[in-house]
């Protein structure tokens, strides 16, 4: 009984832990401009105001890099989601020659140190003239997060009995028939929580955005908030409040998918 | 994601004829026909994303070792000539003092990381099976939030916990009676630096390895620890001869998973103190940053990205032999 108080007291400390930066961000976007800064010891905000949001949201850049990275992010995605899905069927549903090593390549190339990658990924943009495009972050974000979906997605289909699309074919379905109605749907949850995951990576990706983007109206958020003592001084009530527009989406995203993304990364532990 | 959400609405509705004759006898004849398109249909599946990564993979790959032996400053590149060099390029970085602690900074700094990531992942772990409920689900969420925030934003959140005058950890330490710590400066050294940035890195994967780590956990099967009970094993004994081997292969997945991400860590790093001071808290990304992007020596850095890519391989080495050999069993 002690012990197990011990160790539910120890769960909440870690619990703390784990949520106080979430907290501080929140409470220090909430306190009203001046109270910020003060040497007092103010844990708790005493007065609530929302006129950090309007700062950080009319400020200069949000609203653009706001834009950039959600263009750029869900451009790349989608590209790497439906060209990940083919690529998964023709893996798990087909026997061809050179399966075995495509399969191989694209294990690899999943664990390919992309950031190694950063001198000739430059110099190729240079040559493809796609420097200073947001075309050459779609497309770097694009090879980063196919690999990754199509290697998930192909354990995702390796999951679904083959027999359910025979059975739907032998019923008159055509091959495509027979996916599209039995296979996709069933592929929902996967599909919905690979394509977070490589939401997350390109949303997160600072790196390429910082090289391969110079100038300001171009710039993701990442850049932008990096670069936020530019733009904010030492306002951090507004610093704050970028950071908890910059968060949401990424954390409804996660609140929709959290189970199943455990199992989509580690699905490919080495056994014994 | 709507298309998902459309074909979901269609499926029930084509289930409802059981069963439709015509369709069967007219498909059977229609897949005899397309024979040679069944046949070339997986490689024009495969295509798209073959092209894709060896245009946008292999080929960097390739051309980051070309790169390395070229002499390639901001005047070759604006001028287009093309200078090889052989191995002059490592030949300036292996002699460079600096790359030797900073290689040497980034391993230590990677396996601190990740040790200290993954052994309280474990522990955060093995603590949830022993939790109340709702104690559990609270330590949940809260770790939900941690591995949520993207990484600029976790940066600048913690650049503020920290900060010197009126962060509220100095302000915290100085009220338990710590006065030293008023106006402390935790960026004053690369240690200091790159220990705050280990902190942010560690807090943030944790949640990822304690999840995945639980979820492996609960997968054993309860008679074992049942057995292991009536044979009178003590916790530890349990652990060893239960848990360990259970888990072994999944802790040491989420290992070199871990390895392979805390080794390229840029972003945190930079956005601190970009390295410093006097560059103390550089790891190699930084200085591949430094010596390729802002001084433009394209070649020494390319030079830089294949070591790194030497040593990343050499500590994952063992690993990678294995588990390219498992999944190719596999496959």
């Amino acid at each position: 009984m002690l012990k197990k108080s011990a160790a539910n007291l120890a769960g909440l400390g870690l619990a703390l832990f784990f949520l106080f930066p979430t907290y501080w961000m929140i409470t220090s976007a909430l306190k009203p401009k001046g109270t910020t800064i003060t040497s007092d010891y103010d844990l708790v905000p005493f007065s609530v105001t929302f006129s950090n949001f309007v700062t950080a949201w009319t400020k200069p850049g949000f609203l653009s890099a706001l834009g950039n990275s959600l263009l750029v992010t869900l451009t790349a995605v989608v590209a790497a989601i439906i060209i990940g899905i083919t690529a998964a069927v023709a893996m798990s549903r087909f026997a061809f020659r050179g399966r075995k090593s495509f399969v191989l390549l694209m294990l690899v190339a999943q664990m390919a140190p992309f950031e190694a990658l950063l001198i000739p990924m430059f110099l190729m943009m240079r040559d493809l003239q796609l420097y200073e495009h947001l075309s050459s972050l779609i497309l770097v974000y694009f090879a980063v997060t196919l690999p990754f979906c199509a290697w998930t997605l192909r354990g995702f289909v390796n999951g679904i009995p083959v027999e359910l699309e025979e059975a739907a074919m032998v019923d008159g379905c055509g091959r495509w028939g027979a996916f599209q109605k039995v296979t996709l749907p069933l592929l929902g949850p996967g599909l919905v929580a690979t394509s977070v995951f490589a939401f997350i990576t390109a949303w997160n990706e600072f790196l390429f955005a910082k090289v391969l983007i110079r100038s300001q109206d171009r710039e993701t958020l990442p850049v932008w908030l990096s670069g936020f003592q530019t733009a904010f001084g030492t306002d951090w009530g507004g610093a704050m409040a970028a950071s908890v527009l910059f968060t949401v989406p990424a954390l409804v995203f996660f609140l929709i998918v959290q189970r199943k993304m455990v199992a989509g990364v580690t699905a490919g532990a080495v056994k014994g | 994601m709507t298309a998902v959400k459309t074909t979901e609405a269609a499926a029930p509705a084509g289930d409802l004829p059981p069963a439709l004759p015509p369709a069967v006898t007219g498909g059977a004849p229609g897949r005899r026909r397309a024979g040679a398109f069944d046949r070339a249909l997986p490689y024009l599946l495969l295509a798209p994303a073959l092209i894709a990564i060896l245009w946008l993979i292999g080929w960097p790959v390739v051309s980051v070792f070309v790169t390395s032996f070229r002499q390639l400053n901001l005047g070759e590149l604006v001028r287009g000539e093309i200078v090889w060099t052989g191995l002059d390029n490592y030949v300036t970085v292996l002699r460079d003092e600096r790359f030797w602690t900073v290689s040497l900074r980034t391993v230590v700094f990677t396996v601190a990381v990740v040790g200290a990531s993954v052994g309280m992942g474990l522990l955060i772990a093995l603590l949830m099976r022993v939790l109340t409920p709702w104690v559990r689900i609270a330590l949940q969420i809260a770790m939900l939030c941690a591995w949520a925030m993207p990484i600029l934003a976790s940066t600048t959140v913690y650049q503020w916990m920290f900060d010197q005058n009126y962060g509220i950890l100095n302000k915290t330490l100085v009220q338990l009676g710590f006065d030293s710590f008023a106006g402390y400066s935790w960026f004053s050294s690369g240690t200091s630096t790159l220990s705050v940035v280990g902190l942010l890195i560690v807090w943030q994967a944790i949640p990822f390895l304690a999840f995945s780590l639980y979820a492996g956990l609960v997968g054993i099967p309860r008679d074992l620890y049942e057995a292991a009970g009536i044979d009178g094993a003590t916790g530890w004994q349990t652990f060893r001869a239960v848990t360990w081997p259970e888990i072994r292969s999944l802790l040491m997945m989420v290992t070199f998973l871990s390895t392979l991400w805390d080794f390229k860590v840029f972003a945190q790093i930079w956005v601190f103190r970009e390295g410093g001071p006097s560059g103390e808290s550089t790891t190699l990304p930084v200085l591949q940053y430094l010596e390729g992007i802002a001084k433009s020596h394209f070649g020494v850095a390319a030079a830089i990205s294949v070591l790194m890519m030497v040593i990343l391989g050499l500590i994952t080495f063992q690993y990678l032999r294995k588990l390219l050999q498992t999944e190719e069993g596999k496959i």
